[in-house]
């Protein structure tokens, strides 16, 4: 069939020695934030921006893919080891994880979490690469309303299933849209929030935005002490998991595997909520539930092979809708934009060297990460000793100098910092950054995906319900957006629950 | 009244430990000891492991000594935080391990035993190891 | 970012949260009233300030939610005496920021490493000025020797 041609095409892509070397630079860099606490794949992929210019789209695009699926690698050492997650996807890896190194078995767990990364993150292309181009090829049929139906649920979902409040959570939506529309109207070139300056009027730069909200605001956020307690370096000396563990783990991770891509898929879901889900549901199945948190296999084989599929099923809504399913996902979408790619249904046809080269690229990544995990165990540990209060001025001049190089503009530091004491205050205050960065991107092709409808509808908003897709879309929209309502007031009171908030799927 | 002693898993800090031993059971004063990694870090190499902490328990109840453990994190000088214990406890003497340290690593970054020496206001006890 | 259920920071009494709201209200009212000015057209031909008047409508009206929850929210934190360090902070970047087009980045960058070192971060006088100039150091090495970036130099 023909359309194998394309697959082998990006195979190409991903041999050449640049792109091989960004995807090594790139999951390297995914591991060691994944390690070290404070920064998140969001944060990074925000600082490193301006590094974007410079490298071809697919090149680019190949690392920063990297950093996001490498750091959920990552995470998990100081969790097994250190009783300390080092992303929230794995903060479940810690129950099990932990109680086999205090059994003296960390090298199994750590192997075990290594192999269902792999395993997880590779079934995870294969799917994706046979149901990414049926899914394009679907949305191409898709117009202004279908748009506006897709942007307003997957801005509701992640503001819905993400961190903190929903209200909140909204409300940085809300705001991250009301920043979008600053700068001259696209229909009817009317200068809009612009307060006269030159500067403002072709609208806000997402990469400033993007650095300061994620970047700057989280090491600002840092700077408060928090008290983290101290431990003392950790040894591993068993190094890989037996054949009787593996057999043991294998169901989880097959099904770890599966719930992985689907919730990864769903704006909001991800690899947090994937990890959780596939503990419970492991869990919840096995004949003998009690082993879990006293060192199951299953226990660390299931939440990492999920959130390794998750972080790889989440590109899915980016790369054939040209929406964003989360956080990391909005950042990336404004890197391909500052390459010149729009992301859509498009991206299939008209860069198939980009959407392979990316998608074949997560294959070798995910066997580097494979290589690269176990040795270097020791090597992240000693990492893990430099004090943070050394690595924050570093990372902070690295933003800062990065700042200028996107337009050789002092302007664009000043936004940094600005964006970065907003997204400060939002963090302190309970508002989540990441549904604004994600409005934000979002934000002019919903507003004019919005008044397309209406002009196609003449002014009628009853017609988003007479197209099938756009009107199942709706629906769920108002589902999500009214269900939290509509159970406080059926529910009435209801005791909150003493178990672990181990959320079930929506 | 109580010995002090600076402890790091390290050769040096094992002199001093062996040192503040002989020298609690000599005075017969309990011997508290202060293994304060810096803080900030998640790991500090600095930090005594679980089983190297029991360990040293086990020394000093074989050798007759009472042992406190002080493993709580410091911000600033580990100098000025082994003075402010030696404060705290009432200490009668403080056991320090000495390092081997080059003009040019002691421009850098400074000798903690020197300025444990300097800012004492009590006996200190400064041994190598063997 | 890792989660560390011994350092919680106590939450943020409702004078904080009734401030947050009142600001997210006064910014959805006078995003509308902006909006408004715009000149909203019609359903069937939406003008410029259509949607804006949208968004600032359910912003302030969320935020008049919020206002309405302020004693019983608990998800927001405490302002307290850290929060100086992130005063500081940011008054090294706003420095670093004006000083850089006139003076180069090398001197800004110094201070500021020089300050977060030492004063936010605790360390040593000899380790702050030596990471301080390794970095500015390596920055020169990097950004205008090898990938010869425009950044303002004095060197």
């Amino acid at each position: 069939m023909d359309s194998l041609s394309p697959v082998l095409a990006g195979f190409d892509v991903v041999l050449e020695p640049v792109n091989l070397l960004y995807c090594l630079i790139g999951v390297v860099i995914g591991m060691l934030i994944g390690v070290l606490p404070g920064l998140g794949p969001a944060a990074t992929i925000a600082i490193l921006l301006p590094l974007t210019f410079t490298l071809e789209p697919v090149t680019a695009i190949i690392m920063l893919a990297g950093i996001f699926y490498g750091a959920q690698y990552g995470g998990t050492i100081t969790s097994v080891l250190l009783r300390l997650p080092g992303e929230a996807s794995s903060v479940v890896t810690v129950f099990d994880g932990y109680a086999l190194t205090r059994q003296g078995r960390a090298g199994t767990a750590l192997g075990i979490a290594a192999i269902g990364s792999f395993v997880g993150g590779t079934v995870s292309i294969v799917v994706l690469s046979i149901v990414a181009p049926i899914v394009a090829g679907f949305a191409l049929d898709f117009g202004p309303p279908e748009y506006t139906a897709l942007a307003l649920l997957g801005i509701l979902l992640v503001a819905t299933v993400g961190n903190g409040g929903r209200i909140k959570a909204v409300v940085a939506a809300c705001l991250g849209l009301l920043l979008a529309t600053v700068g001259r109207d696209g229909f009817v070139s009317a200068e809009r929030f612009t307060f006269e300056s030159l500067s403002l009027a072709d609208g806000l730069d997402f990469v400033p935005l993007a650095m300061g909200l994620f970047g700057l605001a989280e090491i600002l956020y840092a700077l408060e002490e928090r008290h983290r307690a101290v431990h003392a370096p950790a040894k591993v000396t068993n190094v890989w998991p037996s054949r009787a563990d593996l057999r043991q783990a294998g169901g989880a991770i097959g099904r770890g595997s599966i719930i992985g891509f689907v919730l990864g898929v769903l704006p909001g879901g991800g690899a947090v909520l994937a990890s959780l889900t596939a503990y419970a549901i492991e869990k919840r199945r096995s004949r003998t539930p009690e082993r879990f948190g006293q060192g199951a296999v299953e226990g660390v084989a299931a939440p990492e092979t999920a959130n390794n599929a998750a972080a790889t099923s989440s590109f899915i809504p980016l790369l054939t809708l040209g929406i964003p399913a989360n956080a990391t996902m909005a950042v990336i979408f404004g890197a391909l934009l500052i390459q010149g790619v729009t992301p859509g249904p498009q991206l299939v046809t008209e860069h198939p060297e980009l959407f392979w080269g990316v998608i074949n690229s997560m294959y070798l990544g995910n066997v580097l990460l494979l290589i690269m995990s176990i040795p270097l165990v020791g090597v992240f540990v000693r990492i893990l000793r430099v004090r943070p209060a050394i690595l924050a001025p570093i990372t902070v001049l690295i933003t800062l100098v990065g700042a200028y190089t996107v337009n050789n503009s002092t302007f664009d530091i000043a936004l940094v910092i600005a964006f970065g004491v907003l997204g400060y205050l939002m963090k302190k205050l309970g508002f989540d950054p990441g549904p604004l960065v994600l409005a934000f991107v979002l934000g002019s092709l919903l507003e004019s995906s919005l008044r397309r409808s209406l002009l196609l509808f003449d002014g009628d908003p009853t017609g988003f319900f007479t197209r099938g897709i756009s009107g199942t879309l709706l629906a769920c929209f108002l589902a999500v957006a009214l269900l939290p309502a509509a159970r406080s007031v059926l529910g009435g009171r209801r005791r909150p629950a003493t178990t672990p908030t181990i959320k079930e799927p929506v | 009244m109580t010995v002090v002693v600076g402890f790091l898993p390290t050769a040096e800090g094992e002199a001093a430990f062996t040192a503040a031993l002989d020298e609690a059971a000599r005075r017969g004063e309990p011997l508290v000891l202060v293994n304060s990694p810096r803080a900030g870090a998640v790991v500090s190499a600095d930090l005594a492991s679980p089983e190297a902490a029991a360990a040293l328990a086990d020394r000093a109840s074989e050798a007759g000594v009472r042992l406190a453990l002080r493993q709580e994190p410091h911000t600033g000088d580990i100098a000025d935080e082994l003075l402010r214990v030696a404060e705290q406890e009432n200490a009668s003497v403080i056991v320090i391990g000495l390092r081997r340290r080059s003009p040019v690593g002691k421009l850098f970054l400074g000798s903690n035993a020197q300025r444990v020496l300097l800012a004492a206001d009590r006996p200190v006890l400064a041994v190598k190891p063997a | 970012m890792s989660s560390d259920p011994a350092g919680r920071v106590p939450a943020a009494g409702s004078v904080t949260n009734v401030v947050t709201a009142l600001v997210l209200v006064g910014l959805g009212a006078a995003a509308f009233a902006g909006s408004l000015a715009l000149g909203v057209g019609s359903a069937a031909r939406p003008g410029p300030g259509t949607w804006p008047m949208l968004v600032s409508g359910v912003l302030t009206g969320l935020g008049l939610v919020l206002l309405a929850l302020a004693r019983r929210t608990t998800d927001a934190e405490r302002f307290h005496r850290s929060g100086l360090l992130v005063l500081g902070a940011v008054a090294s970047m706003i420095v670093f920021v004006a000083l850089i087009g006139t003076i180069g980045f090398e001197i800004p960058s110094a201070v500021l490493a020089f300050v977060w070192l030492r004063f936010l971060g605790g360390e040593g006088w000899r380790l702050s000025v030596v990471i301080s100039l390794g970095t500015v150091a390596a920055f020169y090495l990097i950004f205008v020797g090898a990938l010869s970036v425009p950044i303002p130099h004095l060197f």
